[in-house]
């Protein structure tokens, strides 16, 4: 396609996105809906609690139980909100910021907004959130005389945040919760503080989602100053009727989009901003399963979706959405291929999973994003709690070529299979996995939408699709496939399965682990049928794009039909070339690695993905290098300049106006009598019998007197 | 007579609370005489759950030509009762603890001539009942009397509070300099009546704009109006009556103190109000002058100035905890004076905020000095506070919370104040003023910031190790509440900025919409800035 033919197809969406959006769904304010608020207090109240039996040395699983209890209910609760949604509505709790005058009115209150995006998201965020506290009430259990409540308040703080994120009813709650869950994210990968690698991968995912934090900061600024409003109905209504201005605004309103695209990169780990995600695996295991892949990372599409109408002022930014999402996919899938650590693999694989979402929300087809969401939701949950019992299994060992043969281990049956379905839901196995459905949708729709390079995207999404399937069963075969045989890791968090006799006996999971694993892969198996139903949610709600097909010719004939047989043929292929190198003949794959490192034409291939590409180096290089420079130079100036300088002298002239002043507060009852008379006879003096002064000293004074 | 006895209900029903304290203290029966705070506590809340449902509309129409703000008592009753009850909480198991020691180890005979504290408590309840009364005042009389209602239980409070010269001494000191503050405020009143033949509030206003309409206020009735203000400034402790304040607060145990700083504060600030709506603060002058008068306007000026300055400057050279809080309140007055300055409706609205904020804030600072103890006696040095995060955690993070706060950093409670506070003053065209508030607020940081810093980040020191906590719970339990307040009020911002906006809507002032309406006026507006 020519350059002029792809501008020209730009033009027509852009032209097609201006007319043809179907109106924006306004919310009603609802009454008497105020109990719909607990599912926001409620992991709020629990948070307390942990915290009480914190404080309170509880030694036992109370914490656990009342995390899950708490959230259980709230998940209850956006069930039954959801069964009586009718219709976009605004619950107002309680009013937090109204500030206002004639003309203007800013106002950020405690509401939820709830429309089908919003229970959408609300349904797997509590839904998965209690499944894994669950999980993890079993999971985390060597801790219960250490950091247990801690690590249960830390869960309750993320519900706490997130539910707010994504109920707001104004970006300003919306940005608490965004900030909250970055914390407690923050909390929980550094919650084993006393190992440095987890402290600094705390930092880092907490710095690196400070930029994108900014674009979020700076972009509530800009919507403010364009629309006047941070409430979402206000925000929709002003868009539905153009009741603002575009021309005033000008850059200011195409600012916007890449402001919250930056934030949500951030967030949703996508190039520039994903070398955080990798590093936050050292956080607990269940951490990594529900907020490091299944919710809190999905936040960022959350953001998209939800300021959909904003970006469709500006539809270049879907197209920067689009291939920021399809090049990370394909980057991080790289990548992937190339990892031992199990964990790390699935960290990837989730970045690479999320460039799918942003690719779908930026190839107008929102609905297939957040279908994608949903399933990966379940399916990286469900791979994530495996890893975890892989590693709880044998003290720590997440090197998959130290493991194998899972599924012939006793009482590791359920974690294999499981983890097999959820393998397959990652690879696309066609027809019976959910994630074949949900990909299949977002790579059609590339074929389908017109844009820059639109077909480049489908043809990348196709390749990282063969390269998906291929380490997701890389990490099967090798771990729960093949011949037993195992090296337990070196962490020894309890005695009695420490190699104390020179025998290690791997630690199999409970019933209550093998409970929350089958639960959320049923629920996984579920979520297949619920592709109508997602997409239903998302046509209803702001998010919706509602002229995807119209815009412009399939290719090749519809890409609905021939795109199932070609993600399917790639997917078992994938699936197939992992069984040759890692279950069939494993030397096969280490051979060609050792041919191509042994060829100085092909070396860099295998060391670049295992290096990550050199992402991190470069990023050290291009930034810390400089800021450390910089810092070093302001710390000189701080501390000679504006600490010696400034800020001794001038905190020098206060206290010498004290010393000055310190006789007259001698204790002596006369002298304070005296000092009291004086006062009052000075100022009267002054008021009544030196006008000139006054004069002056009024004029000085300003105001209105 | 009857309507304005109906809003008299809170103060009457707390006097039957004074009668029968003052019979339950001298019981013989030790569970009686431990159940007086907690009865205390229970005619607080009881007259905090009555007020609001006093004020009805058809009760202020048959009342509101008689009061210059008629709701002022809503508002300022249900804060002095709520915060009164946190008050009682910190007085509980002070007074009279080596003898009630004594008594139940059996060392001692009850003897209902050496115990006080069924007196601390009627003096307690008797100068919280002056604060209500000041809210309804109607002329010049009863606005003196409620004044020293207030002022005078606080004296012997002073005294009996602590087993110590020290208390003697301080509360000899307050009452000396109270009485001459008091005679400068009599003075004034007298000149006020002087000028306008009258003492009450209302008719005094009228007079005021007559005399305004026809070439000025009186020359007399000026000068009356800046001595009361001076006299009553000892109740705010604003220079130049804030002489005493550090030795005072020194002196009486950490309870007195924190009510101290809040109760009779409250009462002067009302005062002060109450007497400027007789002037207005739409200009009388002239026509076309907006503001007070020129003379009461340098006189507020330059106290608010020197108060925030003195009091900040005052602080910083100070080692004892008790002191630095002390000089801390001056500084707290000074920046109250700004919404008084600034004037109906947002600086007044932004000051009864405000009494409500240092009244949380100041309590809980002192809440956590009072729950502290080294063999019997309050601590008072800051070294005492040295990490106090080891020994008492929740104590500290108060503290740590409490100074925050009272710094004015963003969302505690202290924000919220200043904010309106200063935009109040911004609003009103002192600018200088507002500019001089925050130099003086970055100046108490130095010093707020040792409250935090000591018992946060500080090791804990030989002599800091020996303090525990005091017996009873009920000094924490009153540290908690008072946190919880500071972190979760500003939360209901929305729900307090309209009980105290509620509280002046009167017809010669515009409400608050409008004061931002002149302020809009100057820059374009949506449509204007398009091109």
């Amino acid at each position: 396609m020519a350059a002029a033919d792809i501008f020209s197809a730009l033009a027509g969406n852009l032209m097609l996105a201006s007319q043809d959006s179907a109106p924006i769904p306004i919310a009603e304010t609802a009454a008497g809906m105020g109990w719909a608020g607990w599912i926001l207090w409620l992991p709020a109240i629990s948070t307390v609690m942990c915290g009480l039996c914190a404080a309170m040395r509880v030694k036992t699983k109370l914490p656990a139980w009342i995390t899950v209890g708490l959230l259980g209910t709230s998940f209850l609760m956006t069930l039954a909100l959801w069964l009586r949604y009718d219709q976009p509505v605004v619950i107002h709790l309680l009013d937090w910021f109204v500030l206002g005058g004639d003309g203007w009115a800013f106002i950020a209150n405690f509401s939820l907004y709830v429309d089908s995006l919003t229970l959408l998201w609300m349904l797997f965020v509590t839904g998965l959130g209690t499944l894994i506290a669950l999980y993890a009430s079993e999971y985390m259990e060597a801790d219960v005389r250490g950091g247990y409540a801690r690590f249960f308040a830390g869960i309750s703080v993320f519900l706490f945040a997130m539910t707010a994120l994504v109920m707001a009813d104004n970006l300003l709650m919306l940005y608490l919760g965004w900030e909250g869950v970055g914390f407690a994210s923050y909390w929980l990968i550094g919650y084993y503080y006393r190992k440095p690698s987890a402290v600094a991968a705390a930092k880092k995912a907490f710095i690196v989602n400070r930029i994108g934090d900014l674009g979020l900061a700076l972009a509530v600024f800009l919507i403010w100053h364009n629309f006047g409003t941070v409430e979402y109905r206000a925000l929709f209504e002003a868009l539905q009727s153009g009741s603002y201005n575009t021309e005033a605004g000008g850059w200011s309103i195409k600012a916007i989009p890449y402001l919250l695209m930056l934030a949500a990169f951030g967030k949703s780990a996508q190039i520039p901003l994903y070398v955080w995600l990798p590093d936050a695996m050292e956080g607990p295991t269940p951490v990594s399963a529900l907020i490091h892949a299944a919710t809190m990372v999905t936040a960022g599409v959350f953001l998209v979706a939800r300021m959909y109408p904003v970006f469709l002022l500006e539809p270049a930014s879907l197209t920067v959405v689009a291939w920021i999402g399809g090049l990370t996919a394909l980057l991080a899938a790289t990548i992937a291929m190339a990892q031992h650590d199990i964990k790390r693999i699935f960290a990837y694989s989730t970045i690479s999973q999320l460039g799918y979402m942003f690719m779908g929300i930026g190839l107008f087809t929102t609905a297939g994003a957040a279908y994608h969401v949903f399933t990966h939701a379940f399916f990286k949950a469900v791979l994530f709690l495996t890893a975890g019992v892989v590693m709880h299994g044998f003290a720590g060992q997440v090197d998959l070529r130290k493991v194998s043969g899972l599924r012939h281990l006793p009482g590791f049956r359920i974690t294999s299979f499981t983890m097999l379905y959820a393998c397959a839901c990652l690879a696309g196995v066609p027809l019976i996995t959910n994630g074949f459905w949900s990909k299949d949708a977002i790579m059609a729709q590339a074929f389908i939408s017109t844009g820059p390079g639109f077909r480049a995207l489908g043809v990348i999404a196709i390749i990282t699709a063969f390269l998906t399937a291929y380490y997701a069963f890389r990490v099967w075969f090798r771990v729960c496939a093949g011949p037993v045989h195992f090296e337990p890791g070196e962490e020894q968090h309890d005695d009695h399965h420490a190699a104390e006799h020179g025998e290690f006996r791997p630690h199999a999971p409970r019933l209550v682990v093998n409970f929350v694993l089958i639960v959320i892969t049923i629920g996984a198996v579920g979520s297949i049928f619920l592709k109508g139903w997602a997409g239903e949610r998302i046509e209803d709600s702001t998010a919706a794009y509602h002229t995807p097909h119209a815009l412009g010719v399939g290719f090749w004939g519809d890409p609905h039909v021939w795109m199932p047989w070609v993600a399917s043929a790639v997917g078992l292929l994938g699936i197939v070339v992992a069984g040759y190198f890692h279950l069939v003949n494993r030397k096969a794959a280490d051979g060609l690695k050792n041919a191509m490192l042994a060829n100085p034409a092909t070396r860099w291939l295998p060391t670049a993905m295992e290096n990550k590409w050199y992402v991190d180096e470069l990023y050290h290089l291009m930034f810390r290098g400089p800021l450390w420079l910089g810092g070093h130079i302001l710390n000189l100036f701080d501390r000679y300049i504006i600490d010696m300088a400034i800020v001794d002298g001038v905190a020098r002239i206060p206290r010498l106006l004290g010393r000055g002043f310190q006789p007259l507060s001698n204790g002596i009852l006369q002298s304070y009598a005296v000092s009291m008379a004086g006062g009052v006879a000075l100022l009267a003096i002054l008021v009544f019998l030196m006008p000139q002064l006054v004069d002056w000293l009024s004029h000085w004074m300003g105001g209105a007197g | 007579m009857v309507d304005k006895l109906w809003f008299l209900i809170p103060e009457m029903w707390l006097f039957v609370g004074v009668v029968v304290i003052s019979v339950m203290g001298l019981c013989k029966a030790r569970g009686l005489r431990n159940a007086v705070p907690l009865v205390v506590i229970g005619f607080l809340a009881v007259a905090f759950i009555i007020t609001p449902l006093l004020y009805t509309d058809d009760r202020l129409a048959k009342v509101a030509d008689g009061l210059l703000i008629p709701m002022l008592g809503r508002y300022v009753k249900m804060v002095v009762c709520a915060v009164g009850i946190v008050l009682t909480m910190l007085s509980i198991g002070l007074i009279d603890r080596p003898l009630e020691q004594a008594v139940a180890s059996g060392r001692a005979r009850f003897d209902p001539i050496r115990v006080s504290r069924g007196e601390y408590f009627v003096f307690f309840l008797l100068s919280l009942i002056g604060v209500m009364l000041v809210c309804n005042a109607n002329d010049l009389i009863w606005l003196f009397l409620a004044l020293e209602l207030t002022s005078l239980p606080t004296y012997v409070m002073v005294a009996i509070s602590r087993p110590s010269r020290k208390a003697q001494e301080a509360a000899v000191k307050y009452f000396f300099l109270g009485a001459m503050s008091a005679s400068i405020f009599l003075y004034g009143l007298a000149l006020l009546y002087g000028s306008t033949g009258t003492i009450v509030l209302t008719e005094m206003r009228d007079a005021f704009a007559e005399q305004a309409a026809t070439g000025g206020l009186n020359r007399l009735a000026l000068v009356g109006m800046v001595l009361a203000l001076l006299g009553v400034s000892y109740k705010i402790v604003a220079v130049p009556m804030h002489f005493y304040a550090a030795d005072v607060y020194e002196g009486a145990a950490s309870a007195v103190t924190a009510f101290l700083a809040f109760v009779p504060k409250t009462a002067g600030m009302l005062a002060i109000i109450l007497l400027l709506m007789t002037v207005g603060w739409s200009g009388h002058l002239g026509p076309g002058v907006e503001g007070l008068p020129q003379p009461i306007l340098i006189t507020l000026w330059m106290m608010a100035v020197l108060t925030m300055t003195l009091g900040n400057v005052g602080a910083m050279l100070q080692r004892s905890a008790k002191r630095l809080l002390a000089y801390s309140s001056i500084a707290h007055s000074g920046y109250m004076l700004i919404g008084v300055i600034a004037g109906p409706t947002l600086g007044i609205n932004a000051v009864l905020l405000y009494l409500l904020a240092y009244g949380v804030m100041n309590t809980a600072a002192f809440a956590v000095l009072g729950a502290l103890e080294r063999k019997g006696e309050e601590i008072e040095s800051l070294d005492d506070l040295a990490g106090l995060r080891h020994r008492h955690p929740a104590l500290a993070i108060v503290m740590a919370i409490t100074a925050l706060s009272l710094v004015g950093f963003p969302p505690l409670l202290g924000f919220l104040g200043k904010l309106y506070l200063f935009m109040a003053g911004v609003e009103a065209g002192h600018v200088a003023l507002v500019v001089i508030a925050l130099i003086n607020s970055a100046i108490s940081a130095w010093y707020y910031l040792l409250l935090l810093g000591l018992p946060m980040l500080a090791m804990p020191t030989p002599t800091s190790e020996t303090i525990v906590s005091r017996p009873v719970i009920w000094p924490r339990v009153a540290a908690l509440a008072t946190a919880i307040g500071v972190v979760g009020l500003p939360l209901v911002a929305g729900r307090l900025l309209s009980a105290s906006e509620a509280v002046i809507q009167t017809d010669e002032v515009s409400p608050m919409v409008d004061q931002f309406d002149v302020s809009m006026a100057d820059q374009p507006t949506e449509d204007q800035r398009a091109p």
